[in-house]
């Protein structure tokens, strides 16, 4: 019997004659940040839409604890606590941040969704700005109220796919700081998608490389660092 | 019975692809689905009627395209490309507005009343086809349309705007391309559309009579087609043009009663079947 | 907005239209307001698909006709008592709403609105075709029995008794609404609109709320329906034709949806406008084209938007302030 909170196995997705990835198996123990990384076009994002439901795989399955969910749609995943957030920021744009926070708590089936709802706005720094139009918020708080939404209803799993897009090196390490402190305090855990070394690196506990839609390097940090085929495909010179 | 039908529905099909490849064109290219497009046939059969009144029916079937393209540039410039960042929906309402324009317009320039034009001497005869007599002004109906089409593919398939004007269409998000002036090509592709509208509307003056309500039910048609062959698809328009001139010809002989409603049968089966149309992609 | 404030905005808006009964004389006036708010509850049902759908129907005179055609067929038939009629008739029409939402509003974007058309023109061919019950082109008159709710027709179809019916309805359309838009089912709606992808990812199933929207939008359509058969005991096929639906559609975008009321506004304002042309009414398709192109492009949120924006001049809120200083 193993502990992982998520486990995708042989997992492949192809279209047309593409093969955007092509059986990646990975896992999620409880209260892990896993950090997921690779050049554009090896298939990250994809593999965060086969775990969430958002495309069908061709192959392989996706575990959440000791539950198939690989025939479920997103929201029957969602509803199990699996949670994404969006490289493109997607949210509610006509909605105050508090109004759909609470509705996505809500949504969960969490008796008190209002103060769920609070509480991870807090966490966020989004308190200040709950009775804000989502469209009115900047560009770094429309990113959190994203996260926000994933957040609330306590999932087990988040997978975020590039959070840090887009945000000042201040605001990135602000993010970086959050994501560490909520694994441990809302007992989640996370699957990272992103492009800044530096934050992968410095918050995962384990990092998987992925090139042309396969993994070709997991473990942790400093010894996918020094992997060779790792320094040759991607880091490159500067690693 | 059947043949007639069947060469009337063949006849109806060449119209509908005349009349779609310039919805299809212009919606490739600017996303809009232009409301007023049967409107557009519309005037550009009334221009044709006055022309050739005045004139000759040869002389229309060139002026009438000619005016009803420089409407489309014009469109292009101060309408389409003003408004290419609103929301999709509020420049089909501006074309709706646009159609109603347009029908008080024909409606206070030429009345009313159903008109007629004379078929041109030079086709008002009678050929046998398969042991059917059938009016040789309809076959040239049919030329026409076989060579819009014809012509259509060819520019899409080997210029360098059709290659363009093809990737746009089928990628919406392909805005630049080395060398392309697009605003300029936008409205020579709505000009060509609209010319197309009114070159379907002096074509089919002579065997269709003109009346205000002419827009109304060849833009239903034509809006049917499109949708089931997939927005913005040409060679989808051509299908499904062809597809529907067919199951209306051989239902009004087989189902007299329901033959009205077989192209929304199937517009509405078809796209149950996929919603984003026949030769639409699944996204 | 609080439940105070609605239940005094229903309060004042009740003795608006009593007043207006009560002091407007002119029978011809009152039949033209009358009229006028009719198509208000038909373009209120329109302006709810594109407010909480994002939606735009080009096809629902087929529920706006099919209310005055259900009627008039039962009431030809005799199978039960008018009022009995009415209630049956619009939650046929509901349960169709329901049903033909669920599966059209997969149909993306703008060929939701051309198969609406469609649909639309569908019902339209086959009304002005069918002979024997409906009388095809010609139309039916609908047989009101002499009493209806216990009122007697000749009370209930007098000029300023009928506009006070029509104004009831139509306030008290629009509080419903505006109670159920304020519930989870007018978050859950809102957000789909905004952001369906997001929405399913937070665990909201797209669909039925979406077929909901339409099925209610139908339903108040359907009301107009009842309303204008009543006033004129009278239904032809032009009721289902698409220019019809095109028509309201215009009066909501001109009114602005963003506002519940906003498309009511547009109804009132188009009737009154085309009243004031008198001699250029025969032109009334230009000047109304030309309207309506002049507000989308100036202004897309109509008089509702324009009316509200000139407000929030008046009365700057700090919450706008505070998002300006970012």
């Amino acid at each position: 019997m193993n502990n992982y909170v998520l486990q995708a196995e042989d997992v492949a997705i192809h279209y047309g004659g593409v093969k955007a990835v092509d059986g990646v198996s990975l896992t999620l123990e409880k209260g892990q940040i896993r950090g997921l990384i690779g050049p554009n076009g090896a298939g990250k994002s994809t593999v965060i839409d086969a775990i969430t439901g958002r495309r069908r795989l061709t192959r392989g399955k996706v575990m959440l604890g000791t539950e198939d969910v690989s025939a479920l749609g997103v929201v029957d995943r969602r509803m199990r606590g699996l949670s994404r957030s969006f490289q493109r920021t997607s949210v509610f744009g006509q909605m105050s941040v508090r109004k759909q926070v609470e509705l996505a708590s809500h949504k969960m089936g969490v008796s008190d969704s209002a103060a769920d709802a609070d509480a991870v706005l807090e966490e966020l720094d989004l308190r200040p700005l709950a009775n804000v139009i989502a469209e009115d918020l900047g560009y770094g708080e429309q990113r959190r109220l994203d996260l926000a939404l994933a957040l609330v209803g306590h999932p087990s799993v988040l997978l975020l796919d590039e959070p840090m897009a887009g945000l000042s090196v201040q605001e990135s390490h602000d993010l970086a700081h959050h994501l560490t402190a909520l694994t441990s305090r809302r007992d989640v855990s996370v699957l990272l998608v992103e492009h800044d070394m530096d934050v992968v690196f410095g918050i995962s506990d384990v990092v998987t490389v992925f090139e042309l839609g396969r993994v070709i390097a997991s473990g942790a940090p400093s010894d996918v660092r020094a992997d060779p085929r790792v320094r040759e495909a991607y880091l490159g010179s500067a690693a | 019975m059947l043949t007639i039908n069947l060469f009337n529905g063949l006849v109806y099909g060449t119209l509908l692809i005349v009349m779609c490849s310039g919805l299809a064109l212009i919606y490739g290219l600017r996303r809009v689905v232009n409301f007023a497009h049967g409107s557009l046939y519309m005037l550009g059969a009334y221009i044709g009627y006055s022309v050739a009144a005045h004139a000759d029916f040869w002389v229309a079937l060139f002026v009438a395209p000619a005016v009803m393209a420089a409407i489309g540039v014009v469109l292009d410039r101060y309408g389409f490309r003003l408004l290419q960042d609103r929301d999709p929906l509020t420049v089909v309402l501006v074309t709706f507005g646009l159609l109603l324009v347009i029908e008080d317009f024909v409606q206070t320039v030429w009345g009313k009343s159903n008109l007629s034009l004379a078929t041109p001497d030079a086709l008002n005869f009678a050929v046998n086809l398969f042991g059917t007599q059938v009016p040789a002004y309809r076959i040239g109906v049919i030329v026409v349309g076989a060579a819009v089409a014809l012509g259509l593919s060819l520019w899409l398939r080997f210029s360098r705007y059709g290659l363009f004007v093809r990737a746009a269409s089928t990628d919406p998000t392909t805005t630049s391309m080395q060398g392309v002036n697009t605003d300029a090509l936008s409205a020579g592709v709505v000009g060509l559309g609209t010319a197309l509208a009114g070159l379907a509307g002096v074509v089919s003056a002579p065997f269709m009579s003109l009346s205000p309500s002419m827009s109304a039910d060849v833009i239903i048609d034509s809006f049917v087609v499109v949708v089931i062959g997939g927005l913005g698809s040409l060679a989808g328009a051509f299908i499904a043009a062809m597809v529907l001139g067919m199951v209306q010809a051989v239902g009004a002989v087989y189902l007299p009663d329901a033959s009205v409603l077989l192209p929304f049968v199937l517009m509405v089966a078809i796209l149950i079947w996929r919603p984003a149309g026949f030769a639409g992609s699944r996204t | 907005m609080s439940i105070q404030r609605m239940s005094l905005n229903t309060l004042a808006a009740l003795v608006i239209g009593a007043v207006i009964a009560l002091t407007v004389s002119s029978g011809t006036v009152l039949s033209l307001l009358t009229q006028a708010i009719i198509y208000a509850v038909f373009a209120i049902g329109v302006g709810l698909l594109l407010r909480q759908n994002g939606m735009v129907s080009f096809g629902h005179a087929l529920y706006f006709g099919a209310a005055g055609y259900g009627i008039g067929i039962i009431l030809q038939l005799g199978l039960m008592p008018a009022e009995l009629a009415i209630v049956v008739t619009l939650a046929a029409i509901a349960i169709v709403g329901l049903l033909f939402g669920l599966v059209i509003v997969r149909v993306p974007g703008i060929a939701f609105g051309m198969l609406t058309l469609a649909i639309g023109q569908m019902f339209f061919l086959t009304a002005s075709r069918a002979r024997g019950l409906t009388g095809g082109a010609d139309g039916m008159s609908i047989d009101w029995p002499s009493t209806l709710f216990g009122i007697s027709q000749s009370v209930l179809l007098r000029p300023a008794n009928l506009f006070m019916l029509c104004w009831i309805v139509l306030v008290g359309i629009i509080l419903l609404l505006a109670l159920l838009l304020r519930s989870r089912f007018g978050s859950i709606t809102e957000a789909v609109r905004d952001n369906e992808e997001r929405a399913r990812f937070i665990g909201i199933s797209t669909l039925l709320p979406r077929a909901a929207v339409y099925a209610l939008s139908a339903l108040v359509t359907g009301v107009g329906g009842v309303l204008s058969a009543l006033n004129t005991g009278f239904i032809s096929p032009e009721s289902l034709h698409w220019s019809l639906s095109g028509m309201t559609l215009m009066m909501v975008v001109v009114g602005g949806y963003k506002a519940l009321w906003g498309p009511a506004l547009g109804a009132v304002v188009y009737f009154l406008f085309k009243d004031i042309l008198g001699d250029y009414a025969d032109h009334w398709m230009a000047i109304f084209g030309i309207a309506l192109i002049t507000v989308i492009v100036f202004s897309p949120t109509g008089i509702a938007g324009a009316l509200q924006k000139l407000r929030f001049r008046h009365q700057a809120t700090p919450a706008k302030a505070a998002v300006s200083s970012h």
